[in-house]
């Protein structure tokens, strides 16, 4: 076993080989957590009705938003669902999508009636292996799709060790859902 | 497989929950919500960051007087006294100056300046939860804790009923009801390709430069201080620990990492395994070190 006559650290069980890209052993990662009636569902547990109520900034808006979340607005329109628990205003729904060097995280954010954060789930995620994630062509594939049917993914694999990318940017993401509702749901 | 999965950022990472079989959907969701309610919870009571947590008060108070502790700290605390004693101090949670020094941490604003020269030999566990310091150090749980958050996870998994299930908190992974399964590895220099492993063990946990690493007194680190020289490690390779409890494997990768002959007899102590990835930048090939091999 591990004793000192093995030197495991020092003499590799495998070598593996230069990767080329044609000859990936497995797919990038990819999950899809809940759909969009699921996730309002989870985050408004009980019968609630959702209005759909697509925000779309003025430039002043934008630009108050990006002052205030100190990131910038890349799409001017957001989908937001306004919330209403037996006829009262209960909060709201929005929903967002931020991306990394290789991953596409797209997650909803509930906000109380007061535009405090209530809870947050994340609706898919999604790693690639090259540079797709940073062209709107690749992210607009899932646009739409992601929200009904549920696609087909990698189900074979379940656990990565090894750290999933980043959630920097979904911090940043809930920082910019707080100030469009500071510049436009108030 | 049929199953149920969510995702969460806690931790400072995205912690990913299955549950799997023919769990009724409103007792896994309740078995959702104990499962991240124990890892929220964990992580209030020993973030470093945060001002309020049980660890900041322990960097605060405990070098003056003896400071009770919760349940979950101090379970967190002995285990990592046992992994220091066992690994002669190559896990070691007072490195924490070491490690704001190359700006890994936070140096908090309430904080004077730690002593350099403590090490896990002056924490003391004493009766009724009680921690004391005896020099003015700064405890850092991020060797562990994550670990022991997906060990609160499982265990609340399995009160709500739960058979077969995961928690995997950014790599620091554990099944449930599993009695082997396939680990998937991230290559060191390019994490999206993976690298699938078979094992026996229900937890793994991997620490590696790719998503984590500055460039320190000319070099690419990870926040992974080496006890004896008080530097820190290289970035190049990745190390992943197969093991029982996840705490265990999160706390014995930081050790291979500083020293992997060193290693061997603790891995071999909590009846653990490691993998190490370590890439030949010149002809762009990877080695792969297995104390199980």
């Amino acid at each position: 076993m591990n004793d000192d006559f093995s030197k495991w650290w020092a003499v590799p069980a495998i070598v593996i080989p230069a990767l080329a890209p044609a000859a990936l052993p497995v797919p990038a990662y990819a999950a899809q957590y809940l759909t969009l009636e699921q996730a309002q569902q989870a985050l408004f547990p009980g019968p609630s009705r959702f209005v759909a109520q697509p925000l779309r900034l003025t430039p002043e808006q934008a630009r108050a938003v990006e002052k205030y979340a100190r990131v910038r607005m890349r799409a001017t329109e957001q989908p937001v669902w306004r919330v209403e628990t037996g006829g009262r205003h209960a909060g709201w729904f929005v929903l967002d999508e931020v991306f990394g060097k290789h991953e596409f995280i797209t997650y909803a954010v509930a906000l109380d009636a007061g535009g405090a954060v209530k809870g947050l789930e994340i609706l898919d995620y999604r790693e690639t292996h090259g540079g797709e994630v940073r062209e709107p062509a690749w992210r607009a594939q899932f646009t739409g799709k992601r929200y009904g049917a549920g696609l087909r993914l990698g189900e074979e694999i379940t656990n990565i060790s090894g750290a999933t990318l980043s959630c920097k940017h979904i911090s940043e993401g809930v920082r910019r859902v707080l100030a469009l509702h500071q510049a436009a749901l108030k | 497989m049929t199953g149920i999965r969510r995702a969460r950022p806690l931790l400072g990472t995205l912690v990913e929950i299955a549950i799997d079989g023919d769990l009724p959907r409103a007792a896994a969701e309740q078995a959702f919500g104990r499962a991240f309610a124990a890892i929220a919870r964990v992580h209030a009571l020993m973030s470093y960051h945060d001002p309020h947590s049980e660890v900041s008060h322990l960097n605060r108070e405990a070098w003056l007087r003896a400071v009770p502790v919760s349940d979950e700290t101090w379970q967190v605390l002995s285990a990592a006294q046992q992994l220091s004693a066992a690994s002669d101090g190559l896990f070691d949670i007072t490195i924490a100056p070491a490690l704001e020094r190359a700006g890994f941490l936070p140096r908090p604003a309430d904080h004077l300046p730690a002593s350099s020269r403590g090490s896990w030999r002056d924490v003391d566990l004493l009766p009724g939860r009680r921690v004391r310091l005896a020099r003015r150090l700064r405890l850092d749980l991020g060797g562990i804790a994550k670990g022991f958050a997906v060990d609160q996870a499982i265990a609340q998994l399995r009160a709500a009923g739960v058979v077969n299930g995961s928690v995997n908190a950014g790599g620091d992974l554990r099944t449930l009801g599993r009695s082997t399964h396939t680990l998937h590895l991230r290559h060191p220099e390019q994490p999206t390709h993976l690298l699938p492993v078979i094992t026996t063990h229900a937890a793994a946990a991997t620490s590696a430069g790719y998503f984590q690493y500055r460039q320190w007194t000319g070099r690419v680190c990870v926040p992974i201080v080496h006890p004896g020289t008080h530097t820190l490690c290289d970035a190049r390779r990745s190390v992943t620990v197969l093991a029982d409890e996840c705490l265990v494997a999160d706390a014995l990768t930081k050790i291979v990492y500083a020293d992997a002959k060193r290693a061997s007899r603790v891995l071999d102590q909590y009846q653990a395994r490691a993998v190490i990835l370590d890439p030949d930048t010149d002809r762009g090939a990877c080695r792969l070190f297995d104390s199980a091999a």
